[in-house]
Parts: structure tokens; C-alpha cells; sequence
């Protein structure tokens, strides 16, 4: 478990870091992903017990995660009482027309070359 | 109030208490409901914690600043996202042509439409950059707002409805379109609907779960290069 957070932990940092030094506009915990991803690659065998286990709890709890920052759309404040509108309509009219879009272009696609 | 009943509501123990807690109620409502997408724990959580701040006049700010412990995970949560990714590289492999474009097409359409009509019913600029990343999984799109300097609490809040509508839209359009490869249903999934499609499709069947999570991680790590980029690019000509 700690082994694997440490890991993960490390890949963070090298992400951050190299954000700062190249000024990337990339987050830095994707930076450390894609750097987390290369490395695998390059080792090119199953993944460490220890850095599944971690990552498979990380993943699960993931909608625990980011509950404080939901809270923030009741809170935000006067400035946004004329943004509804928009801010409903795109989520979703948006959602609606991208789920048909992709499921229309998937299915073209894979029929195509099955 | 007493000076230590305000300094106990403000402090990281009762944040995360009351963040486990509204979880757990979430979590339970979710299960005991038969997964009905609307009490979707983040969804449900939230509502709860947001009604007890407000009746407690407690400040939101000072919460989320209280629940740092729990945030900071967001980021290694995201580094982790790779471990996925590699044990599906032999799917991509196999399908790479439909993946990719699909993913490209698919990822452009979602937040190019959002924008288009958020515009169209008057959205401002703050409004826009955080509805941008929509149909990003949550701490990649976390990453990408502070990127574009959109605001993270009202595209966080976005990302979890978007979550939950494409999860009460989705059975009917499958149905609809004839969908029965658990490919399409998942990847799909994972396009529009990030994590919270991506552990429903987990429900239906494995295959229909690895390719949402596929189409989730290969989402967020498109979105994350190309909405910066975008609105890097934008603000320069203007």
C-alpha cells in the first residue's frame, strides 16, 4: 500500500517539477501520469502488486474525493443567479447531443472494419 | 456561537467527519434506491453538506479548506490513472482506428458543444472556461480549470452533473440506437460521462467497464493538452 502511494506520490512530483521548469500548461498529476505510463512501458511487465493495489483504492474512492469541491456549485455566489440558464441548457442539451454524437460515430466506425 | 464551538465546526476534524458522513448517507441512498442516478453518492453527498452549511451559516470556503486531507488525494488518484491505461493497452491495440478518432471527435464534440451553448444562453467568460472541461474525469478536470483560471467549484459541480445526466440519459438512447456491444456502451460511457458512467458500465459487465475506463483516461489526458492549448491559443489572437 505505501510502497504504492510513494510511487505514485514520486511520479507527482517529477510531473509538478518538470510543469515548473518547461512552464507546460499540462497539470502536473497528468504530466506524472503519462511519465507513470512510459515507465510501465518501458519495464514491460504486469504492473507491481503493490501500485495496483494503491491505485485500485485511490480510483474507488475517487467520488469521496472530489465531494468538497461539489459542494462549491451551491456557494457560488450572486455574481452567477443570470448563469443558470447556460450552465443547465449546456450540461444538458451538451450531455444529450455528445452521448448520440459518439455513439453514432462508434457505431459507424466499428461497422467499417469489424 | 462560543468562540470553541466556531473554531471546532472549522477545523479539519469535523470537515472530514461531516464529509465521511454525507458519503455514507450518499452511498447508502444510492444502494438501497437500486443505483437511481440522481442520489448518486458525490450528487447526494453534496446536497447534504451543502443544507447543513447553509443552516448552519458555516462559510464553504473554510469547509473545503478544512477537507485539504482528502482533496490532496486527488492528485496521486490521477497519477494512478495510468495503471488502468497500461493493463488495456492490448484493447487499444486491437481497435486502435475507431478508439482514436472517436476519442478525438468524441472529446472536441463534448466540450465544443457545451461551450456553443452555454454561450448561446448567455454564458459570461468565468461561466465558459469552467464548463469546458465537462466530460473530463474530475481531478483532471480540476487540473485543467486552475489551468484556464475558470472557477474549480462550479466545474467540479459540472462534471459531477454531467456524471449523473448521461447516466439517466444513456439506457434510453442505447435502446434507442440498438446498442448491444458492451464496447461501444462503454466507451461511450467513458467519453460523456467520465466516472461516474465508467463504475455503472463496471455494473453491466467487465468488458463494458475497461473500455469506459479506457475512454475516461484517454479523455482526460486529450483534454488536458488540448483545452489549454485552445484557450492558450485564443487569448492570444484576441
Amino acid at each position: 500500500m505505501l510502497r504504492g502511494l510513494l510511487i505514485l506520490l514520486i511520479f507527482q512530483c517529477l510531473g509538478e517539477i518538470i510543469k515548473s521548469t518547461t512552464q507546460l500548461f499540462l497539470p502536473g498529476p497528468v504530466i506524472g501520469m503519462l511519465l507513470l505510463l512510459i515507465a510501465l512501458s518501458l519495464r514491460g511487465q504486469s504492473v507491481p502488486l503493490q501500485l495496483s493495489k494503491s491505485s485500485q483504492l485511490l480510483i474507488r474512492y475517487l467520488p469521496l474525493m472530489f465531494l468538497p469541491p461539489a459542494v462549491g456549485i451551491f456557494f457560488l455566489g450572486e455574481a452567477f443567479n443570470d448563469q443558470w440558464p447556460a450552465i443547465i441548457g449546456a450540461l444538458l442539451i451538451g450531455t444529450f447531443l455528445s452521448l448520440l454524437f459518439n455513439i453514432l460515430l462508434m457505431q459507424y466506425l466499428s461497422r467499417k472494419s469489424p | 456561537m462560543m468562540p470553541w464551538q466556531n473554531d471546532f465546526l472549522l477545523s479539519p476534524l469535523f470537515a472530514i467527519t461531516l464529509t465521511l458522513g454525507a458519503y455514507q448517507l450518499g452511498s447508502y441512498l444510492y444502494q438501497r434506491s437500486g443505483h437511481f442516478p440522481l442520489l448518486h453518492p458525490t450528487l447526494s453527498g453534496a446536497i447534504a453538506v451543502a443544507a447543513l452549511l447553509a443552516s448552519a451559516d458555516l462559510d464553504y470556503l473554510h469547509y473545503v479548506q478544512a477537507n485539504q486531507l482528502l482533496v490532496f488525494f486527488l492528485g496521486p488518484a490521477t497519477v494512478s490513472l495510468a495503471i488502468p491505461l497500461y493493463q488495456q493497452y492490448h484493447l487499444i491495440r486491437r481497435m486502435i482506428k475507431p478508439i482514436l478518432v472517436t476519442l478525438i471527435a468524441g472529446a472536441s464534440f463534448a466540450s465544443i458543444s457545451a461551450l456553443c451553448i452555454a454561450y448561446w444562453l448567455g454564458g459570461n467568460t468565468q461561466t465558459l472556461l469552467s464548463l469546458a472541461s465537462k466530460s473530463v474525469t474530475t481531478p483532471i478536470a480540476i487540473g485543467i480549470t486552475r489551468e484556464i483560471h475558470g472557477l474549480e467549484a462550479l466545474a467540479t459541480g459540472a462534471v459531477v452533473m454531467t456524471g449523473v445526466i448521461g447516466l439517466c440519459i444513456a439506457p434510453f438512447l442505447f435502446r434507442w440506437l440498438k446498442v448491444d456491444d458492451p464496447k461501444i456502451w462503454g466507451f461511450c460511457m467513458g467519453i460523456s460521462a467520465h466516472g461516474v458512467g465508467t463504475a455503472r458500465a463496471f455494473e453491466l459487465n467487465t468488458t463494458a467497464g475497461t473500455f469506459s475506463s479506457l475512454a475516461l483516461c484517454l479523455t482526460g489526458t486529450f483534454s488536458a493538452i488540448a483545452i489549454p492549448f485552445a484557450v492558450t491559443l485564443i487569448r492570444n489572437f484576441y
